[in-house]
């Protein structure tokens, strides 16, 4: 694709095509401007009073900008604490998937054994078993172990983002020649530092993206916070807005409630500016994630 | 070698710990529960009365269970027919050869990285409102009468509607994959010998995205079975009728909600065992159907 566009760059702009082409640009243009309007709309109205709202003039910012909305949907409406919450969740589950994902991958594509096969394809399964399916034994579990509070959702977020990752990696570590392992081998150097120092840093990039649709999974995460966020002071952003907008009948906060949506919406929007291409090829390349 | 034993069992323990916690004993448990009398989900197995087939039976005779696959189904098909035709539009455009493809296609897959509850509060706050609503502004500006959008008339509509328009960009990705795989000399072939954009459309990416469209009604099919996020968001507070899918109704009978007098474990099992075969019944459709057409190109 890449050879084809810069040879299409090159060339003067060619009216006749790009005529040809036009329905084409109309169709998705009045799609992405729809898209853009009401992204725009959300967030001027963020900085609006709730008068200004309803009237409908949020873009004249007649009465300025409103930024205590932000401070009010951050401290008054608890927002501090969902974002907090699932910033950790979803930072310490990455890391804890890739602690149990990455060395699991590693075996399972490197060695031969005894059930290799029944838990590759236990993992594929895994995948696209239905939360439904696992949720009632699971909160039985939990409730008769006494696991409750942060580390439970964490936990969670962690076993349940293992088989997708496992199987995303496996095919990574099948890719690398096994001469590096016997390099290290005659070095002295034991297997299981063999992987820690050699083998894990030569799959970086796919730790990064598989990193990267974690994030944004457990971040957009709802169901499982739904059940299991029994407090209030262990609920990530997602169950957290839902309350936020149940309240609003009594709060009558609209400016509120839309700067806490900006808030909710803002890092994985930033993190997909960033990576729109690595997140975009992540999808339909080394695996799908539903 | 027995260092390597030790390692093998040392890094594939926790894998294997996670499948059984996590899915297999869950998976077990829920299907035997689907087959018990069980009233509260924490109650241990001494508490459980076999029931046999009981709560199967009772699902199926609830109306509000009843309602809720009906909703799905036209979820499915409805949901199904829009967005899949729009994210086959949207890759064929995109894979056209249009400038800024890459901005357009990030723009279109955007909803889908985005928190799904921001997404929702969105539509029900701003797009679908009744006093400053951008629809309703719309019509307005058109002379239309404005349209009472989270009525319990529209409101199934309206919420089917936003969950299109944030599902639309999967699909596209999914398609413009399967449109850049087929070979370009195809194309240059078939515009030597006169065919036109349209013709070319039917004649020769329809019938080679066969494949492609079978994934995507595969993905779709298995969406649609645990749709419950936007259902929740469109009636946040007490299930309605208008909106109630599968799994609404399953997190209401397990968990309790507005209309549930008693909390019922066992008829939840059975709403999870239901919609589990769906997704089985799907896959192996879907299986058979992409064994019998394996096209190589």
């Amino acid at each position: 694709m890449s050879k084809k566009k810069k040879v299409r760059f090159g060339e003067p702009v060619n009216w006749r095509k790009e005529l040809s082409l036009l329905p084409g640009y109309i169709i998705v243009t009045v799609w992405i401007i729809f898209t853009a309007a009401f992204l725009f709309w959300i967030l001027a109205a963020s900085f609006s009073t709730s008068r200004e709202i309803f009237s409908g003039n949020v873009f004249k910012f007649e009465s300025g900008f409103h930024l205590e909305n932000y401070v009010s949907a951050w401290q008054a409406q608890n927002v501090s604490v969902f974002f907090a919450n699932s910033l950790l969740y979803a930072v310490v589950a990455c890391v804890g998937v890739i602690l149990i994902s990455a060395p699991g991958a590693y075996v399972l594509s490197r060695f031969e054994f005894f059930g290799n096969k029944v838990i590759k394809s236990g993992l594929i399964v895994a995948m696209s078993i239905p939360a439904v399916m696992i949720i009632m034994p699971i909160f039985a579990l939990t409730t008769q172990w006494n696991l409750k509070g942060r580390i439970l959702l964490i936990m969670l977020y962690i076993f349940l983002n293992v088989p997708y990752t496992t199987t995303y990696l496996l095919n990574f570590f099948a890719t690398l020649s096994r001469t590096y392992e016997e390099a290290a081998a005659i070095d002295g150097c034991p297997p299981a530092k063999t992987f820690w120092i050699i083998m894990l840093p030569l799959v970086q990039p796919a730790l990064v993206t598989v990193t990267i649709f974690n994030f944004l999974g457990v971040w957009n995460e709802f169901f499982m916070a739904l059940i299991f966020a029994s407090s209030a002071e262990m609920t990530p952003v997602g169950v957290g807005l839902l309350q936020i907008v149940n309240s609003m009948k009594y709060t009558g906060n609209y400016g509120g409630l839309f700067a806490a949506v900006i808030i909710v919406f803002l890092p994985t929007f930033l993190l997909y500016i960033f990576l729109s291409e690595k997140i975009i090829s992540g999808v339909t390349g080394g695996g799908i994630k539903g | 070698m027995k260092k390597n034993k030790m390692l093998i069992i040392c890094f594939i323990l926790p894998c294997l710990i996670t499948l059984l916690i996590m899915y297999l004993y869950p998976v077990g448990r829920t299907v035997l529960m689907s087959f018990f009398s069980i009233e509260s989900v924490t109650a241990g197995m001494s508490d459980w009365s076999f029931n046999g087939f009981g709560n199967y039976a009772k699902i199926f005779n609830s109306p509000a269970f009843k309602t809720s696959m009906w909703n799905m189904l036209r979820i499915w098909l409805v949901g199904g027919v829009f967005t899949l035709s729009l994210a086959l539009l949207f890759a064929v455009i995109l894979t056209s050869g249009i400038r800024f493809k890459k901005f357009f296609r990030a723009a279109i897959y955007l909803p889908n990285v985005i928190s799904a509850v921001a997404l929702a509060t969105m539509w029900i706050q701003y797009v679908f409102n009744n006093d400053y609503g951008m629809l309703n502004k719309m019509l307005k500006m058109v002379g239309l009468e404005g349209v009472k959008w989270l009525g319990t008339d529209m409101k199934f509509w309206a919420m089917l509607f936003a969950f299109i328009f944030g599902a639309v960009g999967y699909y596209m990705l999914i398609f413009i994959s399967g449109i850049e795989r087929i070979p370009a000399d195809l194309y240059e072939a078939a515009t030597i010998d006169g065919a036109n954009k349209v013709q070319q459309f039917l004649k020769i990416t329809m019938p080679l995205l066969k494949g492609i469209t079978k994934t995507n009604v595969t993905f779709w099919s298995v969406h649609t079975t645990t749709f419950f996020l936007w259902s929740k968001m469109f009636s946040p507070v007490d299930t309605e009728a208008t909106t109630i899918v599968p799994v609404v109704y399953l997190y209401d009978t397990v968990f309790g909600g507005k209309g549930v007098t008693t909390r019922d474990a066992g008829a939840g099992a059975a709403v999870g065992v239901v919609l589990a075969l769906i997704i089985i019944v799907i896959y192996f459709i879907m299986n058979k159907l992409l064994k019998d057409d394996d096209l190589e190109f």
